[in-house]
């Protein structure tokens, strides 16, 4: 258990301590070795007296405890020692914990023992002493040379009782050591005391179980081994038992304390020494162990400084110019020391004062620097390291060597262009280190543009007019030379020679417009700094509009679009390729590439050029001239995608066996591939399909016929060999390298009867006819009425006529109205003034004097007769068309006490009061009692013309026997007014419903 | 000593600086004059309360913050380490009467306030990192100030009562670090769990007495 903390195992004696005194007397002792030597040769004689071993006895045994550091120190004397006798022994040591018979630790002690000394021996127990009682016990033996074999063992000293009093105190429990601080990686013996006898403990280090061994009923303990630094606020450490009772304590672990490392001392004025090392983990602990100190030692002056700092020291050079230093740095904390030394010659340990820089005489292109070192004593020579950097890199690199001040001329340098250069010296003698980089920034001046710009231009002609755009690319920073404030623009007209007028275009702009018209010109830009103008650039527009070329397709590396053309013969300076980035925008963003007179190949790749997207390349010859002249146009894409869009396809021709599909609007240029052709998808109601046509499967795997036309070009199709009253679904989809359009829909289309095609011939001629005729009747449709159908037949033109004259009565004619002789008429009152007035919309009488009789019997001329009834029909073939057309017929206001007529004057009362409710408003004013029917008679008027009277020779009546009523209407409402010279035929009454003629 | 130097001393100068420090207090005879350095506010048994409630919302999080800071064993062993098993605590009687609460809850205070200085020395010096704790120490050790003047006041206005006898809690002066840490998580937990009590108690007995007066 604690062979390990003294490693005493083997004979040798182990003892921590151990004092002698020395006899001053040398001379003394001699004889007093004598005088023992004759002893014991005289003893060895004595063959009695060998056999009795020598009573020197270890006495005076005492133990004291130090509890803080685990250690038992005893002290003995050996009392039988002559005076000024000195003997060389060996202590045999026995160690016993909790009890005698429990020895734990035996050890060997050997030394000169002289007399009245008193010897010390230590020991360390790995078990906190508090844990425990120990007890002690010494003998000895002599083991001088002097003292001849067999040397015998003296009796063992009585136990010595070790026990640390009262570790306990007024507490029930408690776990040793406390507080205790060691060393990360140290094992550490923890003990747990109760005064109750122990059972079932559990201790914990910083909550992990540890494994408990019980060394009596009341003392546990357990060993950490190796034990780890946790947190510097100490690792808790807590112990339990049962019955219910615990303790703990706290286990304070430190950091090994380090070796400083990368020690050094430096000076830089030959007045103090700046010491620095790196000092390695911290070592301190929170209440338990500050941070370690460091003390620097120098051997050679003997004087020591106690450092404030952790990982620096100043050291006071002495005045006294001393070379060399030994310096020893001490770091040390609680548990152990560390040292490290250097020795050097102050003279060899110089680093330079950190330099001050200047720069002067800066041009465009070169700038000279000046620096100065501060003193560093005895105006040593320096090396001085300078370095160049531009854009964050260093691009020069020099070295000088100086005294105190240095000058160095920085060349080649590019106009307008910050630099930072620095500077860092060492000793050039004894090299240490290089002083701290001094350096500043400082921008060299501007020089006039060193190239000229790249120009191009993009001409369009318009009705007889150009526009020419000149572009052009912004000079590098290499060849700007300083910041560029405008571009000239000289337009020269080499037909018309005038006076060159320079136009000033300010930066940034990179293009400009120009209007010229079909002459040629010669344009000269400049760009221009502050300093000055760079070599023209020049370009000739000719008049000469140039030449069409074949676009040809161009192939597509991974690295861009690899152009080639063939080379030209003759006055070539060199080729440009000019093409836009951004096609599909509309924008262009033209861009060109400069090529040699030998080149006939470049690739062009831009960061711009989009999948999908065609691209056109024209590749230009420049003449010696500078004129620029069309040699290939090329067209292609980076990356082809698949179409995105299908044609709209429009169906036409349709017949029963076939149909047109066209989609001539479809673009092909502005899609994303080439297209190569297009498939016709056709679904077939049979399942067959038409010659041409092979199967194919679609995308969403329905299976239809696909026709593929292989020409781009070709944007029509006739579907033929159809059915008729066929259902058909057709789909068209242009193909490309990278695959179809996109599946749309398919369109479906009905084949029509194979004879609707001549019904429609026929019929829609038809159709039409009728429909014409139907309009040229209805625009003529009074004359048709008058031809074919008037409201009053002439019956001179009447077809009866013909038929009764061919089949009855070939001798029957027309009845003479003049030949008509009425049956009688009777005026039976002659109203004086009377006077209807009529106003109407349609027809208006504005006075109307009735000046012959109003009122009229027509009496029937037949004898059966007997008032009112069914009237005799007959056909009236006197009808005078004169009178019907002149739209006026006499109306005779029948008087209503006609004793012949009383029933029709009934409902002739009935009549008006029904007319006068319905139009009185409108009909303007009717007097009372004249209000009657109209009638109209289809007799005509033998009087027609007649302004004045009725007809005073009236008809025969027996001529006049058969009639027709033509009308019956309200007076006033429908027919025409009655005027003056109106002649009135035949006037009658009706009755309601009935017809009297 | 330094302990009584720098906590509990300087805790009784300030409040009963009329009266010396360090003796125990005795309860002042009822008829014996009572007077206090400031005017009391007439609404102090309502700061009492409010401070009551305040400890005590905030007792548990002090008491977690403490534990945590010790490191193990003591999160996993609360139940052992820091049982509120504090002897010689001031006791309390909730349903005692108001007079004989505000001298109890003094005494509590008074104990609690002494506990707190020194848990605040010791981990200042053995957590000197665990801010938040510090903090949160410090807030407690101010509010129980607070409520220690309040209490008094209030004892010495309504009740004439200048002086209470108080004990208070071992000083840890000289103990091992262990005992430091298991002893103020003793403590802080025995403090979260008489705060619960208290501040229950007075707010319960203010209710009773506001109630009295109608039966």
């Amino acid at each position: 258990m604690g062979a390990r903390s003294s490693g005493a195992e083997s004979m040798e004696p182990r003892a921590l301590l151990l004092t002698q005194k020395p006899e001053p007397m040398a001379l003394f002792a001699f004889f007093q070795t004598i005088l023992l030597l004759v002893s014991l040769s005289l003893r060895t004689c004595q063959s009695e007296v060998l056999s009795e071993p020598l009573p020197l006895t270890p006495e005076s045994l005492d133990v004291s405890i130090n509890s803080a550091q685990r250690c038992l120190h005893l002290q003995w004397r050996v009392h039988s020692l002559a005076y000024h006798q000195e003997l060389k022994m060996v202590f045999q040591i026995e160690i016993s914990r909790i009890n005698t018979s429990n020895v734990i630790w035996v050890d060997y002690y050997s030394t000169t023992v002289k007399w009245n000394q008193v010897l010390h021996w230590s020991w360390e127990s790995e078990l906190p002493l508090e844990c425990a009682t120990h007890f002690v016990r010494i003998r000895s033996r002599v083991d001088d040379a002097r003292v001849p074999e067999p040397r015998f063992w003296s009796n063992w000293s009585s136990w010595k009782e070790v026990n640390e009093q009262n570790s306990l105190g007024h507490k029930a429990s408690s776990v040793f050591p406390v507080d205790k601080l060691v060393e990360e990686g140290s094992n550490v013996t923890i003990c747990y005391i109760s005064r109750s006898h122990q059972n079932n403990v559990s201790c914990y280090l910083d909550g992990v179980r540890m494994h408990v061994e019980q060394l009596d009923p009341n003392v546990s303990a357990f060993h950490v081994n190796n034990v780890a630094f946790v947190r510097e606020t100490g690792t808790n450490i807590f112990c339990e038992m049962d019955p219910k009772d615990d303790a703990g304590t706290v286990l304070f672990v430190s950091k090994v304390l380090e070796e400083p490392k990368d020690f050094s001392c430096e000076t830089q004025d030959f007045k103090t020494l700046h010491c620095t090392w790196d000092p390695g983990s911290d070592t301190s602990l929170v209440r338990k162990q500050p941070y370690q100190s460091y003390t620097l030692f120098e051997s050679f002056s003997g004087e020591k400084r106690l450092c404030e700092h952790k990982n620096w020291c100043d050291w006071q050079i002495a005045q006294d110019s001393q070379e060399m230093y030994n310096f020893t740095l001490v770091a040390e904390n609680y548990l152990r020391k560390r040292s490290v030394n250097i020795l050097f010659n102050l003279t060899h340990r110089v680093r330079p004062m950190t330099p001050k820089v200047f720069f002067k005489n800066i041009s465009a292109t070169n700038a000279t620097m000046t620096w100065r070192v501060h003193s560093t004593g005895n105006h040593r020579t320096l090396l001085c390291q300078i370095e160049l950097h531009g854009e964050g890199k260093v691009i020069q690199q020099h070295n000088a060597s100086i005294k105190v001040n240095g000058e160095y001329l920085l060349s080649e340098l590019e106009p307008d262009t910050q630099y930072m250069a620095r500077v860092h010296c060492g000793d050039a003698n004894h090299f240490w280190k290089w002083s701290e980089w001094s350096g500043e920034n400082f921008t060299t001046l501007e020089a006039a543009p060193s190239e000229a710009p790249d120009v191009w231009r993009d001409v369009k002609s318009e009705l007889g007019n150009r526009t020419v755009t000149l572009f052009w690319k912004p000079l590098s920073k290499s060849h700007a030379n300083g910041k560029i404030r405008f571009y000239n623009v000289i337009v020269e007209n080499l037909d018309k020679p005038s006076e060159l007028e320079p136009v000033p275009i300010p930066a940034p702009a990179n293009h400009t417009k120009l209007a010229l018209d079909q002459c040629s010109y010669r344009i000269h830009v400049t760009a221009n700094n502050s300093v000055g103008t760079s070599p023209a650039s020049v370009i000739v527009i000719s008049g000469d509009p140039g030449n069409q070329v074949e676009e040809e397709r161009v192939n597509v590396t991974a690295d861009g679009f690899s152009l080639s053309w063939k080379p030209q013969s003759g006055d070539v300076t060199g080729y440009v390729v000019e093409w836009c980035d951004r096609p599909q925008d509309g924008s262009c963003d033209l861009q060109w590439e400069n090529l040699g007179p030998n080149t006939t190949s470049t690739v062009i790749s831009s960061d711009a050029f989009r999948p999908g997207v065609r691209y056109n390349f024209r590749i230009y010859g420049i003449s010696t001239k500078r004129i620029a002249y069309l040699l290939e146009q090329k067209t292609g894409y980076s990356q082809e995608l698949a179409p995105l869009v299908n044609p709209q396809v429009v169906m036409s021709n349709l017949t029963s066996h076939s149909f047109t599909l066209s989609w001539k609007d479809y673009p092909t240029e502005t899609q994303r591939s080439f297209i190569r052709g297009y498939h016709v998808y056709l679904k077939p109601k049979e399942g067959q399909c038409h010659p041409g046509f092979e199967k194919a499967a679609l995308s969403d795997n329905s299976v239809c016929c696909k026709y593929k036309i292989d020409k781009p070009e070709q944007k029509t199709f006739v579907v033929e060999n159809l059915q008729p009253e066929s259902i058909y679904e057709f789909f068209v989809t242009p193909f490309t390298s990278v695959g179809e359009g996109p599946l749309d829909a398919f369109t479906k289309v009905t084949t029509p009867d194979e004879h609707s095609h001549l019904l429609i011939r026929i019929i829609l001629p038809t159709v039409f006819c009728v429909v014409l005729i139907m309009i040229v009747c209805y625009l003529n449709s009074q004359w048709m009425k008058e031809k074919c159908y008037p409201d009053i037949p002439d019956p001179y033109k009447s077809s009866v006529l013909s038929l009764i004259k061919s089949k009855e009565n070939p001798h029957l004619t027309i009845m003479s109205v003049k030949d008509c002789i009425p049956d009688a008429i009777e005026v039976i009152n002659k109203p004086e003034g009377s006077k209807i007035q009529f106003s109407g919309t349609r027809n208006s009488l504005t006075e109307t004097e009735i000046t012959k009789p109003a009122y009229l019997y027509l009496l029937p001329a037949e004898k059966n007769y007997s008032g009112p009834g069914p009237c005799i029909c007959f056909e009236n073939f006197t009808y005078n068309q004169a009178a019907s057309n002149s739209g006026s017929c006499g109306h005779v206001p029948v008087p209503p006490t006609a004793p012949s007529q009383r029933g029709l004057l009934t409902s002739l009362e009935n009549l008006l009061k029904a007319l006068e409710k319905n139009y009185m408003n409108s009909q303007g004013e009717i007097p009372a009692g004249e209000t009657t029917l109209n009638y109209v008679s289809q007799l005509a008027s033998p009087m027609s013309g007649d302004k004045d009277s009725l007809p005073t020779d009236p008809p025969v009546p027996a001529l006049c026997s058969e009639y027709k009523m033509q009308m019956a209407i309200p007076l006033g409402l429908a027919s025409p007014p009655l005027s003056e010279n109106s002649s009135v035929s035949s006037v009658t009454l009706l009755d309601q419903g009935d017809h009297h003629h | 000593m330094k302990v009584l130097a720098a906590g509990v001393v300087p805790l009784l100068l300030v409040l009963h600086w009329k009266h010396g420090a360090g003796s125990p207090l005795p309860i002042t005879p009822d008829n014996a004059t009572c007077a206090t350095r400031h005017p009391c506010h007439s609404n102090l048994m309502d700061q009492i309360r409010n401070q009551l409630v305040q400890l005590n919302s905030s007792a548990n999080a002090l008491f977690i913050l403490y534990y945590t800071a010790q490191g193990e064993p003591f999160p996993s062993n609360l139940d052992k380490l820091c049982r509120p098993d504090v002897t010689d605590f001031p006791p309390f009687h909730a349903n005692g009467k108001e007079k004989a609460r505000l001298v109890e809850l003094y005494r509590i205070i008074a104990y609690l306030g002494a506990s707190l200085g020194n848990i605040t020395r010791d981990q200042k010096v053995l957590n000197p990192n665990a801010l938040s704790l510090h903090s949160k120490l410090n807030a407690t050790s101010d509010t129980m100030r607070g409520l220690l003047s309040n209490v008094l006041c209030h004892l010495c206005s309504k009740y004439h009562v200048a002086n209470v006898d108080v004990a208070y809690g071992p000083d840890t002066s000289n103990k091992d670090v262990f005992q430091k840490k298991k002893l103020g998580c003793q403590l802080l937990g025995k403090y979260k769990q008489v705060i619960a009590v208290v501040a229950q108690a007075f707010q319960t007995g203010d209710l009773e007495a506001y109630s009295d007066p109608r039966s």
